[in-house]
């Protein structure tokens, strides 16, 4: 049995103040005592991080976080685009049932606002084919196809993507870590200018500065000492093609739909028995293609369940969905938000989630996406 | 970063998709690019389905009087598709007209 023993997260948003480091160092200073865990007990760290090497020549991480921490262990950066940080939770897991080490520390992180919308825009699409660049998309872009196809094949207006950001800002204005703590309304993001038609502002996730960070250990000592915990049930990663034109369905991301099946199979949970879910809503219509490929709606009922408010806190009688605030309200730091998706997850499930905290979470799902779909992880938490 | 040698080698296979026809399986318009392409936003992108089931992507071009739609049909056609780089190469590739 391996346990998440304790979360931290900085605040997401435009952090001038802070470098990439600062806010890595921040995250390991808070979550060892969070997880009443000394740094001797580390085996090894796992970061996931993006585009530092990209964007501001800064690789060579490993050696970096082992500066920081004075310690001598083995530091492992994991790249998957803006699935790096549940990739990193992912493979840390794994490098603890292989018997390696008994106790992880997994921290996301990502320094964008250093940079203008276009170096970042550039950036982020180094996670796309050469040839989805050379036609000059963006990732608003790519999401924006799948958005048309959804459109084309369903029936569903933007007044009901609109209700996904709506939700999410509201969720938002619930936490204090997220990047916007502002509720909006259906007008204000209709109103907004597009960034890629049919995706307007408003239903795109913005650009953040943030690092979170996650305690794992299968040690029963470390966990009997340990402050709050919750289990790691099920956790799989799954690739698919890296160029959304090579893939079969454009409504939706096989990966989810195959990482999904994977993790319920494997706990033998029912879609009816998960209590919160944080989905990868990098863009309003990503929420929708995430809640249908995952299973919680059936395929083509988005927009029914989206303009319901179905997964709103306070609303929904069973599942909620991104009571964080999402990727769209809490802020997406593209490493850090597969962390922050689990460290949402373990606060709901330990009772710390303060305003949004969901009575009796018993189970909570989070779901991370690598691009258009190229790679996605799920993974079932339990208390 | 785009090396003229990159440039180059994506060139060599422009001639094989050039004057085919196919149909536009989605498309969108793009308001935000990036650094290479912000000169001409907003500018239209679509994924094609080529007579024969290939699938390509390309922007759209002489789409000043109509909108795009799924379904529709379009050529391609060879153009300039980047900002030159800092060495001053020019970036040819596919994009589509409307046909028929």
């Amino acid at each position: 049995m391996i346990s998440i023993i304790g979360y931290y997260t900085t605040q997401f948003g435009e952090l001038w103040g802070k470098s990439l480091y600062n806010l890595v160092k921040e995250t390991i200073d808070k979550v060892l005592p969070e997880a009443n865990l000394e740094k001797e007990q580390l085996g090894a760290v796992f970061f996931g991080n993006m585009m530092a090497g990209l964007l501001e020549n800064n690789l060579h991480a490993g050696a970096k976080i082992a500066e920081i921490l004075k310690l001598n262990i083995p530091v492992f950066r994991v790249e998957a685009a803006c699935a790096s940080g549940g990739s990193a939770f992912n493979l840390a897991l794994n490098y603890i049932k292989s018997g390696q080490i008994e106790t992880a520390l997994v921290i996301g992180a990502e320094k964008m606002s250093d940079f203008s919308p276009e170096q970042v825009v550039g950036g982020l699409s180094s996670a796309s084919s050469g040839e989805e660049q050379e036609s000059g998309l963006t990732f608003p872009g790519i999401y924006a196809l799948m958005a048309q196809s959804y459109f084309n094949n369903h029936k569903i207006s933007q007044e009901d993507l609109a209700c996904i950001s709506v939700k999410n800002h509201f969720h938002g204005s619930l936490n204090d870590k997220a990047q916007f703590r502002r509720q909006i309304s259906v007008s204000e993001v209709l109103n907004s200018p597009y960034v890629a038609y049919p995706l307007k502002v408003l239903d795109s996730s913005p650009i953040s500065d943030g690092a979170a960070a996650v305690v794992l250990t299968s040690n029963k000592k470390i966990l009997k000492k340990a402050k709050k915990s919750v289990t790691v049930l099920a956790s799989e990663v799954v690739n698919d093609t890296l160029s959304l034109k090579k893939r079969r369905h454009l409504d939706s991301i096989e990966a989810t739909r195959i990482a999904a099946d994977m993790v319920f199979k494997k706990t033998g949970l029912k879609r009816s028995e998960i209590d919160i879910a944080e989905v990868h809503d990098c863009f309003s219509i990503a929420e929708i293609m995430a809640m249908e490929d995952i299973g919680f709606w059936k395929k083509g009922n988005g927009a029914k369940a989206a303009s319901s408010y179905a997964t709103m806190y306070g609303r929904s009688d069973h599942l909620v969905v991104n009571t964080s605030g999402g990727l769209k309200a809490a802020g997406h730091p593209v490493g850090a938000t597969g962390i922050k998706q689990l460290g949402e997850l373990y606060l709901q499930l330990t009772g710390k989630a303060e305003k949004r905290q969901i009575k009796n979470a018993k189970y909570g799902l989070a779901h991370n996406v690598g691009g258009s779909g190229g790679t996605v992880v799920v993974t079932i938490l339990g208390n | 970063m785009l090396s003229p040698v990159k440039i180059w080698r994506r060139q060599s296979h422009i001639r094989d998709n050039l004057g085919k026809t196919g149909k536009i399986l989605t498309w969108t318009k793009i308001y935000i690019a990036a650094k290479p392409f912000k000169k001409n936003a907003p500018y239209f992108v679509a994924m094609v389905e080529l007579v024969g089931g290939r699938r390509l992507y390309g922007q759209l071009v002489d789409f000043t009087d109509q909108e795009p739609k799924i379904g529709m049909k379009v050529m391609t056609i060879l153009r300039k598709v980047r900002q030159p780089s800092d060495e001053g190469v020019i970036s040819y590739g596919i994009k589509f007209k409307p046909h028929g």
